[in-house]
């Protein structure tokens, strides 16, 4: 079985030329299957950066990057968008359409799949709301719900497609400390339960708990193992 | 590394399933083939134009000003298009009227109310073809009309010809012919303009009367119906003598045109090419649609009329263009991080600009219908108002829709560059 995601000597500068500056060195990291990594360190250390690499929002530089089999090095746009396609992704803001209804937010996921149709789209995203507890907000639209109750519409949509992996950006950031942590541990449940791996920059030592393994960076390199331990439940 | 279940444990079988090849196991097993009924293959237009949609009515102001964006330069272009045309039907509403099979022109004659003059010797020529029943010179002449009411004056045009004969008819000139062998008599032209006096009222109230034509007194036996065009605001039909009586100065041995009917089941092309090979080079042989067309390219081509109104049309289609560019621009602009959501989570460019290009679309059929109904009603209104023959047709609504079509497509196109500032990487 290959592995979800798996990076080798990848670097990557912003600017060209002089002004070219350099975020990530000769980063290495996997993620194995139904893997929960967090990944952590201080702000400017390059872990958004690391991110949209994984999530083929960026074109890679140099190094070589496998993310659900598809490599990622050269990649042309297409094959990048449907890559996309395969990834959930959880934003530090929800990100819903504000003139679509939480159940509308949550199929535009699974239009993607032209072998759907509306009746089981819409049905499929209503399973997912009710998966995140939120059946009873199917018809509201992001604007009626509270900060927490968007996030998990955005979780439900991340996994309405069902990716082959999660990315999720501190997740919790515009979150209250108790929705926050409610929001993760539902993402992990949900993920755990389809063996999904999951990576996810956080700063919020509150739930460090919920990983399998902890990925500190510094600089735009990733420490050695040792001095990240997975944090054992509260 | 984790175990992974490939397939659902029962108690777990209402959950989503987890498709393993997605994680990208080469060794997972095949999905389930999706449901055929799924999956149309207009998907990828519907879906689109269902999502520019949903964006635009949720914002109901905006949506309302670009659809009034639309609607004025339809409604404008409709007017552009409806004037000139009444113009030029009106400019050939004289010739239009003039009811004969063959028409006999001079070929220097450019437009009717300045004609070059043809020898009347050419009548009786054509009158040696077998299949020519009567041909009968026409003349064209200005008078002065004295308003029966007011007693203002203004020029009319007057056409004198054989009325007797059968050869040329006007709409309402059948039961007149009788009455206008009497010397002095007149029919006059119902749809001429209301300068001239309510004759139609008049003649209804007190019978035939007398007014001014030029130096005669002479009596309107009855209604015809022509309509004014260019050269003149009003008309009247008279016989060839009484015609002769107000134009003293005219030779008789000139005319302007001469009007032919062939005898029952003749060919009319057949009589036409043969009465070209018969007749002079001094004369144009043509049919009454020939004529009518002749007269018509003559406003078109040798007058700015036409750029006039193509002129305009084009302004209301540049300024609806900018209004629903700026409407679809700052729709975009408001909805960059939505656009960017959508890219990283999939959606290819080609998915949003179909989107964009939708709405686009959506607004020209939202403002175009409106348009076309308020543009009916104005045609009506103005038409009334200003006597110029306005009316809407099938073929004009459909090529005003072409036109505004295109330029909502073009906003679109134009409006469509803003998406590459929504980057998707920018998400995070
Ligand atoms: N789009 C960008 N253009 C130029 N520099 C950037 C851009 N995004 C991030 N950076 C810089 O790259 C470094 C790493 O940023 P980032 O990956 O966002 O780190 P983190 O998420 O760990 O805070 C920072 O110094 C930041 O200023
Ligand atoms: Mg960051």
């Amino acid at each position: 079985m290959t592995t979800p995601v798996a990076l080798r000597d990848v670097t990557y500068a912003y600017g060209t030329g002089d002004l070219a500056r350099p975020v990530l060195r000769d980063v290495d990291l996997s993620v194995a299957p139904g893997e929960v990594v967090l990944l952590t360190g201080p702000s400017g250390s390059g872990k958004t950066t690391l991110l949209t690499l994984i999530g083929a929002l960026r074109a890679l530089q140099t190094g070589s990057a496998t993310v659900l089999g598809q490599e990622l090095a050269g990649a042309t746009e297409r094959q990048r968008t449907a890559l996309r396609r395969r990834i959930g992704f959880i934003f530090q803001q929800h990100n819903l359409l504000g003139f679509l209804t939480a159940r509308q937010n949550v199929a535009m996921a699974l239009e993607l799949d032209p072998a759907t149709n509306e009746r089981d789209r819409l049905a499929r995203a209503g399973e997912m709301l009710a998966a995140v507890g939120l059946a009873e907000k199917c018809e509201s639209r992001p604007d009626q719900l509270s900060g927490g109750q968007r996030q998990r519409v955005a979780v439900a949509r991340a996994l309405a497609g069902q990716p082959g992996l999660i990315l999720a950006d501190e997740p919790t950031a515009a979150l209250d400390k108790q929705s926050g942590g409610d929001v993760v541990r539902l993402l992990r449940d949900l993920a755990r339960r389809r063996g999904v791996p999951i990576l996810m920059v956080t700063h919020d030592p509150r739930i460090l708990d919920i990983a399998d393994r902890i990925v500190a960076m510094e600089d735009g390199r990733i420490l050695p193992a040792t001095e990240a331990e997975p944090a054992s439940a509260p | 590394m984790n175990a992974i279940p490939r397939t659902a444990p029962a108690a777990e079988a209402r959950l989503l399933p987890w498709a393993p090849e997605l994680t990208g196991d080469a060794a997972a097993p095949a999905p389930p083939p999706p449901p055929s009924r799924g999956g149309s293959p207009l998907a990828g237009l519907w879906l689109p134009l269902r999502l520019a949609w949903r964006q635009l009515r949720a914002e109901r102001a905006r949506l309302a000003s670009a659809i009034a964006g639309v609607l004025f330069a339809c409604v404008l272009v409709f007017m552009q298009l409806g004037f000139r045309s009444a113009l030029f039907d009106s400019a050939t509403a004289l010739l239009a009227a003039m009811r004969a099979d063959i028409f006999l022109m001079h070929p220097l004659t450019t437009v009717s109310f300045k004609p070059e003059m043809l020898p009347r010797i050419r009548a009786s020529q054509a009158m040696a073809l077998p299949e020519v029943q009567a041909a009968v010179p026409v003349y064209l002449a200005q008078a002065t009309w004295r308003n029966p009411e007011s007693g203002t004056r203004r020029a009319v045009q007057l056409v004198g010809f054989d009325t007797e004969s059968g050869v040329m008819d006007f709409p309402g000139l059948a039961p007149l012919v009788e009455t206008l062998k009497r010397p002095d008599t007149i029919a006059f032209d119902r749809r001429s303009r209301p300068e001239f006096g309510d004759v139609t009222r008049l003649l209804a109230e007190r019978g035939p009367f007398e007014v001014q034509v030029g130096n005669r007194q002479m009596e309107i036996a009855g209604l015809v119906e022509i309509g004014p065009s260019f050269g003149a605001d009003g008309n009247i039909v008279m016989s060839e003598v009484n015609f002769r009586r107000v134009v003293k100065e005219r030779l008789p041995s000139q005319v302007d045109l001469v009007a032919i009917k062939l005898r029952p089941g003749a060919d009319r092309e057949a009589a036409m090419a043969r009465l070209r090979a018969l007749l002079p080079a001094d004369v144009m042989v043509m049919s009454q649609p020939e004529l009518v067309a002749h007269e018509r390219n003559y406003w078109e081509t040798a007058t700015p009329i036409g750029f006039i109104f193509a002129f305009g049309s084009l302004m209301g289609l540049v300024v609806g263009m900018v209004i629903v560019y700026q409407i679809l621009f700052s729709d975009i602009a408001s909805h960059l991080r939505e656009y960017a959501t959508l890219k990283a989570i999939g959606y290819s460019n080609g998915f949003l600009r179909r989107a964009v290009l939708s709405a686009a679309l959506i607004l020209a059929v939202f403002g175009f219908l409106p348009g076309l109904a308020l543009s009916t009603l104005l045609y009506d209104v103005v038409g009334k108002g200003t006597f110029l023959p306005l009316e809407m047709d099938l073929s004009r609504a459909l090529s005003v829709f072409a036109m505004i079509f295109t330029m909502c497509g073009v906003a679109g196109l134009l409006a469509m560059r803003k998406l590459r500032d929504a980057n998707p990487a920018d998400m995070f």
